[in-house]
């Protein structure tokens, strides 16, 4: 019979060689003692949160402590979504995956004007690298197709530059993907892949004009210090950019702090990009280099079916033809219902529904919200507010009568400034699903 | 103590001295001021029972977590071509011949796309 496989700590427990076969491809010399080549140090290293010096004299099949107390027994499966355990994030955000860490923010989370950084939703590509004890000693390169290049460090980015603090939307390239049929593949986010924070940072454009860029430079390259979730120091997690005018408007920054105190590792801190309206992943967190291309950029992300949609629609659940996709820049219109909640029960007798929410629509602003009690037979039109300031949510307020008790939907749908709306369903499938932005659907039972 | 129980303590005895030699060895300028988030352990017995499941875990799970892999409903072919999706796009090693049979079959029979919800609609165009 075959063996049976069992956690990690059981699985080194058995047969520790076998376990470094299993997970590292970690080959063990004839003197059982050592790596010979393969990923496996740089895979451990990436668990312990640090480099293991004198991995060579590691015997075989050995487990580091970091990582076996990283791994208590699991267990067992509960039922429904999994709340975020983590320190100074609300215990309401959804984990969608674990490892690496994405947690979703529920719709009713969003209630605030301005998202506070403990319901902040949380997508990471790889795994993070350890805290810095020094930010302000943190270095940004910026090279390429620049006529000078340059090493500054997050003090003298503080220094040089005018700081600015600017209240914008991140979010997810793949927010809203859970709504696709058939499922696309990856993390099944609902409307909770955003937030709309407070960054302080300086204009990525200032510090690029310090560097002059070359007529050449057309595309940035952008790289941060999360290591490959396979720990291999040689791959890279995630390398994305932007065309150079995007990089250009005064609104991309590169920050460090958020909501007032210094950006926290699990939202790339020290410093990181944001470059509002597009896909979360050209905001690179935990930044340390831009490489200004004389081309479109072909880094991990940037190709294939990654952060692209179909140029002609293709059939859902087909097989793509990559010719037919192109890169998704701006995120498209959407509007979520941040009170009352999916599922929330009303007094009997309750006859006006009190609505609030948010709209967004990427480089776009919001021309309008109507909310619907009825399935979308009549419609209703919100009171919207403006945005603060360019690539800010614009909050709304509306109140609804309802004709009895019973069981009622509000859906919300939003407009863009060019005249286009939500649909009903998640429209332009595609493999990874990107811009899927369906109305909002809240149920709600009165009596 | 049984004598594997006291063989996995030795372990982690030692490594935890090795830790202690790391921290001198210069990682020391790296303080762990904020959290550090500690992933869920998981086990193949977390997810349904079938040839191919250990196999497929251990694949998948050695990069991320295999709930992310269980979330998903894909048909046959998509799953083939995740397959390589992970190996282009993400570096996985190459997965060939009956192994990779083996965990094509357990994916899926175990997570085929799911039923469509809150819609009557059928895709006509897509065989299942």
């Amino acid at each position: 019979m075959k063996k049976r496989e069992r956690s990690l700590e059981e699985l080194y427990r058995d047969d520790p060689e076998r376990a470094d076969a299993l997970l590292y491809n970690r080959k063990t010399g004839t003197s059982r003692r050592g790596f010979l080549g393969g990923a496996g140090v740089a895979a451990m290293g990436a668990m312990v949160g640090g480099t293991i010096p004198f991995s060579q004299n590691m015997p075989a099949g050995f487990v580091p402590a970091a990582f076996a107390q990283a791994t208590p027994p699991a267990p067992p499966e509960k039922k429904g979504p999994q709340l975020l355990d983590f320190p100074g994030k609300d215990k309401n955000l959804v984990v969608l995956g674990d490892r690496p860490l994405v947690a979703e923010t529920p719709e009713s989370l969003l209630d605030d004007d301005t998202t506070p950084t403990a319901k902040f939703f949380i997508r990471n590509n790889g795994n993070p690298p350890a805290t810095v004890a020094a930010p302000d000693t943190w270095k940004l390169a910026i090279d390429g197709e620049v006529n000078k290049p340059l090493e500054i460090s997050l003090g003298d980015l503080k220094k040089n530059y005018k700081p600015q603090t600017l209240r914008m939307v991140l979010e997810c390239g793949g927010n809203g993907r859970g709504f696709f049929s058939p499922t696309a593949r990856g993390n099944q986010w609902n409307n909770g892949g955003a937030g709309c924070a407070e960054w302080t940072g300086v204009s990525l454009a200032d510090v690029l004009k310090t560097a002059g860029v070359k007529p050449s430079g057309v595309y940035t390259a952008n790289y941060g210090a999360d290591a490959h979730l396979s720990g291999d120091p040689k791959q890279l997690t995630l390398s994305r950019g932007v065309r150079m005018a995007k990089a250009m408007e005064p609104q991309s920054l590169l920050v460090w702090a958020m909501n007032g105190k210094p950006l926290e590792n699990v939202h790339g801190g020290p410093l990181r990009l944001i470059i509002p309206g597009w896909a979360g992943s050209v905001s690179h967190k935990w930044v340390t280099k831009i490489t200004i291309r004389d081309k479109e950029h072909d880094g991990p992300g940037m190709l294939g079916t990654n952060y692209r949609v179909p140029i002609n629609p293709m059939v859902p659940g087909a097989k793509e033809d990559p010719k037919n996709f192109r890169i998704l820049e701006s995120m498209l219109v959407r509007s979520i219902i941040t009170s009352p909640a999916n599922g929330s029960k009303l007094a009997a007798g309750t006859r006006e529904l009190k609505l609030r929410g948010a709209s967004w629509a990427g480089d776009l602003t919001v021309k309008q919200v109507e909310v619907s009690v009825d399935f979308g037979q009549t419609w209703v039109r919100v009171n919207l507010n403006p945005p603060k300031n360019k690539f800010d949510w614009q909050r709304w307020t509306a109140n609804v009568k309802v004709p009895s008790d019973g069981y009622y939907e509000v859906w919300a749908k939003a407009t863009d400034q060019n005249g286009k709306a939500q649909p009903h369903v998640a429209a332009n499938w595609n493999p990874q699903g990107y811009g899927s932005n369906p109305f909002h659907r809240v149920a709600v039972l009165i009596g | 103590m049984n004598t594997k129980k006291r063989a996995a303590f030795a372990v982690r005895s030692l490594f935890a001295g090795l830790l202690v030699v790391v921290a001198f060895a210069g990682v020391s300028a790296i303080a762990q001021q904020q959290p550090q988030f500690v992933p869920q352990a998981e086990d193949p017995d977390n997810f349904p029972a079938g040839p191919g499941r250990d196999d497929a875990f251990y694949a998948c799970a050695g990069c991320h977590a295999f709930r992310l892999v269980a979330n998903q409903g894909l048909t046959r072919e998509r799953w083939n071509e995740t397959i390589n999706y992970m190996t282009e796009r993400h570096g996985m090693p190459k997965l060939e011949g009956k192994d990779r049979e083996l965990i094509l079959n357990y994916l899926a029979k175990t997570y085929p796309p799911k039923q469509e919800q809150n819609r009557q609609f059928q895709n006509p165009f897509l065989k299942q």
